[in-house]
């Protein structure tokens, strides 16, 4: 392979990523130049800057109380997410067991699922069982959806894990107690950080099973979607740009701790 | 060394489904010794040994331990600590930490702890300040001497090595076999040892057991191996032997279909059977005109291979192979495609079955 | 029994149990309600009835099955374009962007934690009349557009936007499997450049191409937002027609049935590509 033709090739693709790049973030730039629009209706160009709508955002009672809402859910599937993901990644892809191929496919299902069907169906039982919907059963329904993404987020982690290592704690002496919390959860602990931070953030921005299981309860997307479609109010940008920066914050944050503690530790 | 065995295997057998991995072993291993369990890939020694460290349970058989059945007794619960074949060096905690790690299973308090640390360290001739020193900065042997530290932080009674240095470039893996030994000697322990390599072995064994498809098929001294092995499988496993197939006469003559000559060979003692020929290369010698041997064959000098303080020439008989090794001082002078005469005699030779 | 409590016992099945039963009792159970409901008279609410097809009929005979078809084409159609799109870029990230892969990976990983909405109503913002493109084209070009939203180009648009990144990064780890060895030595054995990619390199990729369409396939079939929100009344989606029967429509056996129908089309596909598929070493045994 010429060297050339692979430094061509290199920089065409690097401006293609830049492109894509752009694309990916031209409409959250859009959000953020429109919540610093004075006027009640978008225009553009601009015709006045002003940042009243942040006051109004941070000042408003029913924006602090769906950010509780959605908050609420956010952590609490975040906490049990975890959990459940961690045991389900071991069963995943630490131990043999028969039945293993089959749970691998079963778990991946919700993934590979239209999250509007799924969270009809659950508003569905939900009646059929003479649960009324609110912010609790939204959690289960975020829970459905958002733990086998954990589960596999653990698993890749969980992959690299050298079973000779269990075994060797075992060897020296360790209950089977002590070998978890001695050496697989010390090791696994940068997968179950990430699988906790997707679960935080899957849950905070979804929308379609929020949709459809919140019930009387509103979390931001929705309120967001129902304003876009009747009641335009330039909040709606406003809230747009607050959660991605703060979904930004907490990303690159998370990757930091991440690379900084693996740096400390060797 | 006293001669009494602290580990006992009777009818020892494993079967995942269909397969039989290991065979009906019956073994006795003795105090203090350095014993050696080798086999091919797939003959099953990883899963004896996975046995006997308490990782695996027998589908059959008893393992003693001083006379006390140990099958039920889990790994974390038996007086033995085993070395990975991959090390298991925990990464995520310092040289020192590793190695005290059975002492804090225990509950051995810090300051007790560090002083059997420091013991070890120095006893294995690494520096005392590594103790807080990263394991994923130590070098090769340096992670090997750590492993076997840790294994014997808790002063366990036996210790089992799983192919510890298969991974190792050969001038490293020298060294620490010597090592290996050594540590063996100053230590006192019973030491059982797998491995695929013969050679490796025979470095540091008091006593070798040969595996082949789950069964043991000879148990002796390196020497008893060496000399005496029990079947080809043995003969082969050593290395490059001269091997010829010969049908034993009903009165004890051996006949050769490769080679139309009369073989002159020891004594057997069988008759009307089928086994090997085995003569060792470095038995093997030119034979210039005048000179005599037991037996002498003709053919052509097909290559010469040197092996650093010996040469190796491959003579060819017809369809028979012969490897001839002289030591390179003696070296023989002869060209490539010449016809040269070899022989051995009868006393350097045994006959294997099959 | 005894072996069964003997399995159970084991650390798999312990470990595999508390998700097994969130998904039992999450979408095992919802999904066989759904089922239920699909073979209730029409404009029920309840199983107290005898078992009828009566929904299935009516959804070929009142051309239900049109919002089918359309959402069957447009996911179809944003596969296509997605891998064309995606491909280069995964391969740029696999193989030649080095140490920048990991930030580009990152960077594109963002917006995916930012809710759709706002991210489609960012493209809102930008194509409609008056908007970001058309306004500043009119503004500062003189040039005078119609809108370009709630059309059918506009709904493919933003299919193919959200669903990039579900695209990207199957692929990346499809052609992060393909050695650069194996090409190296196909090359060296006088395979030109397109030999190579259709000989050597789509086929070792195959398993991350295969997730990459599954999965961006399934969730623009059942896509909802895309089509309310960039397109308006243009297209009506399947799952939009769900939507529609369960609510405005209080239809449930009705809106049951079209679920049904979109269950096993996606249950059969992704259980056969699933089943063909070794995800261990797909997902890290390397």
């Amino acid at each position: 392979m010429a060297r050339r033709s692979t430094g061509i090739i290199r920089r065409l693709l690097a401006v293609w990523a830049g492109c894509v790049v752009v694309f990916m973030y031209l409409p959250v730039a859009c959000v953020t130049l429109a919540s610093f629009s004075r006027n009640r209706y978008f225009r553009f160009p601009i015709p006045n800057y002003d940042t009243k709508w942040y006051e109004r955002a941070f000042s408003s009672l029913s924006v602090q109380e769906l950010f509780q809402t959605s908050l609420s859910i956010a952590l609490l599937v975040t906490v049990i997410s975890v959990v459940l993901a961690f045991f389900g990644a071991l069963a995943f892809a630490r131990f043999q067991w028969r039945g293993r191929k089959l749970y691998q496919r079963i778990i991946l299902l919700p993934i590979f699922f239209p999250q509007a069907v799924l969270g009809l169906a659950l508003l569905l039982w939900y009646s059929s069982l003479g649960i009324i919907p609110d912010w609790r059963t939204a959690v289960f329904a975020h829970l459905v959806w958002i733990v086998p993404i954990a589960t596999l987020v653990i698993s890749i982690q969980a992959y690299s894990f050298d079973a000779a290592l269990e075994e060797a704690a075992f060897d020296l002496g360790a209950s089977r107690w002590q070998v978890l919390w001695e050496v697989t959860m010390p090791i696994l602990w940068p997968g179950v950080f990430s699988g906790a931070l997707f679960s935080f953030l899957l849950s905070w921005g979804n929308f379609p099973l929020s949709m459809f299981t919140t019930g009387a309860d509103q979390t931001i997307p929705e309120w967001l979607y129902a304003k876009m479609v009747a009641g335009y109010t330039p909040l709606v940008p406003t809230l747009g740009a607050l959660t991605t920066l703060g979904a930004a914050t907490l990303l690159l944050g998370g990757y930091a701790v991440i690379v900084l503690l693996r740096r400390l530790r060797s | 060394m006293a001669n009494e065995p602290i580990l006992c295997l009777a009818g020892i057998t494993k079967r995942f489904g269909p397969l039989t991995a290991v065979n009906q072993i019956d073994l006795d291993i003795h105090d203090g010794e350095f014993f050696t369990v080798v086999g091919p890939s797939g003959s099953g020694k990883t899963t004896l040994l996975r046995m006997l460290a308490g990782m695996e349970q027998p589908s059959a058989g008893d393992i003693l331990l001083r006379g006390n059945r140990i099958n039920d007794i889990p790994a974390n619960r038996r007086p033995t600590c085993m070395v990975f074949q991959s090390l298991a060096l925990f990464p995520h905690r310092s040289v020192g930490q590793n190695i005290e790690f059975s002492l804090k299973m225990k509950g051995i308090d810090g300051a007790e702890r560090r002083r059997r640390c420091e013991q070890l360290l120095e006893q294995l001739r690494l520096p005392l300040d590594y103790y807080s020193k990263s394991v994923t900065q130590c070098s090769g042997g340096e992670r090997q001497r750590v492993a076997l530290a840790r294994a014997l932080a808790f002063d366990p009674e036996i210790l089992f090595f799983d192919e510890p240095l298969s991974a190792i470039d050969y001038r490293l893996r020298k060294t620490l076999e010597k090592e290996l030994k050594d540590i063996h000697r100053e230590t006192g322990k019973t030491f059982v040892y797998i491995t695929h390599s013969l050679e490796e072995a025979m470095v540091m064994s008091d006593r070798i057991g040969i595996l082949d498809r789950g069964r043991l098929i000879q148990v002796g001294t390196p020497d008893e191996i060496y000399n005496h092995p029990a079947n080809k499988f043995v003969s082969q496993f050593m290395g490059e032997v001269n091997m010829i197939e010969v049908s034993i006469e009903a009165d004890g003559r051996l006949v050769s279909q490769d080679l139309p000559m009369a073989l002159a060979g020891p004594d057997t003692g069988i008759a009307n059977a089928h086994g090997y020929l085995v003569i060792r290369p470095e038995s093997m010698r030119f034979l210039g005109s005048g000179e005599e041997a037991d037996n002498r064959v003709e053919g052509k000098l097909y290559n010469i291979y040197s092996l650093g303080s010996r040469i190796q020439y491959q003579v060819r008989v017809g369809e028979q192979v012969f490897l001839v090794e002289k030591l390179r001082e003696q070296r023989f002078h002869g060209e490539l495609d010449d016809i040269v005469a070899i022989g051995w005699d009868r006393h350097d030779s045994i006959v294997v079955s099959d | 029994m005894p072996a069964l409590r003997a399995w159970l016992k084991q650390s798999g099945p312990l470990c595999a149990a508390p998700i097994s039963v969130l998904l039992l009792l999450g979408f095992a159970a919802p999904l066989a309600v759904v089922v239920g409901y699909s073979l209730m008279p029409p404009n029920t609410f309840d199983f107290a009835h005898l078992p009828t097809i009566e929904n299935f009929v009516s959804i070929v005979r009142d051309s239900y099955y049109r919002s089918f078809l359309w959402a069957f084409g447009l996911a179809v159609l944003t596969v296509v374009i997605l891998l064309v799109l995606c491909y280069p870029l995964a391969y740029g990230i696999a193989k030649l962007f080095g140490r920048w892969s990991m930030l580009l990976t990152l960077v594109l990983v963002i917006p995916l934690f930012v809710s759709e909405n706002i991210r489609l109503f960012g493209w809102v913002l930008f194509l409609i009349k008056g908007g970001v493109l058309l306004g500043a084209l009119q503004t500062w070009f003189g040039v005078e557009l119609g809108g370009l939203l709630y059309s059918v180009p506009a709904i493919v648009f933003g299919l193919v936007y959200v669903y990039l990144p579900f695209m990207l990064f199957p692929l990346v780890l499809g052609v992060s499997m393909v050695s650069s060895e194996v090409t190296e030595a196909a090359g060296d054995l006088g395979a030109n450049r397109w030999q190579i990619f259709t000989q050597i390199e789509l086929p070792l990729a195959m398993p991350g191409v295969l997730i990459g369409s599954l999965l961006t396939f399934v969730l623009a079939l059942g896509s909802l937002a895309e089509a309310k929100i960039l397109g308006g009344q243009a297209v009506i989606m399947i799952a939009d027609d769900i939507e529609t029967a369960f609510t405005f429509s209080q239809n449930w056996p009705l809106g049951s049935a079209l679920a049904v129908l979109l269950l096993l089309l996606v249950g059969g596909l992704v259980l056969y590509v699933l089943s063909r598929l070794d995800l261990d070493a797909i997902l890290g045994r390397r």
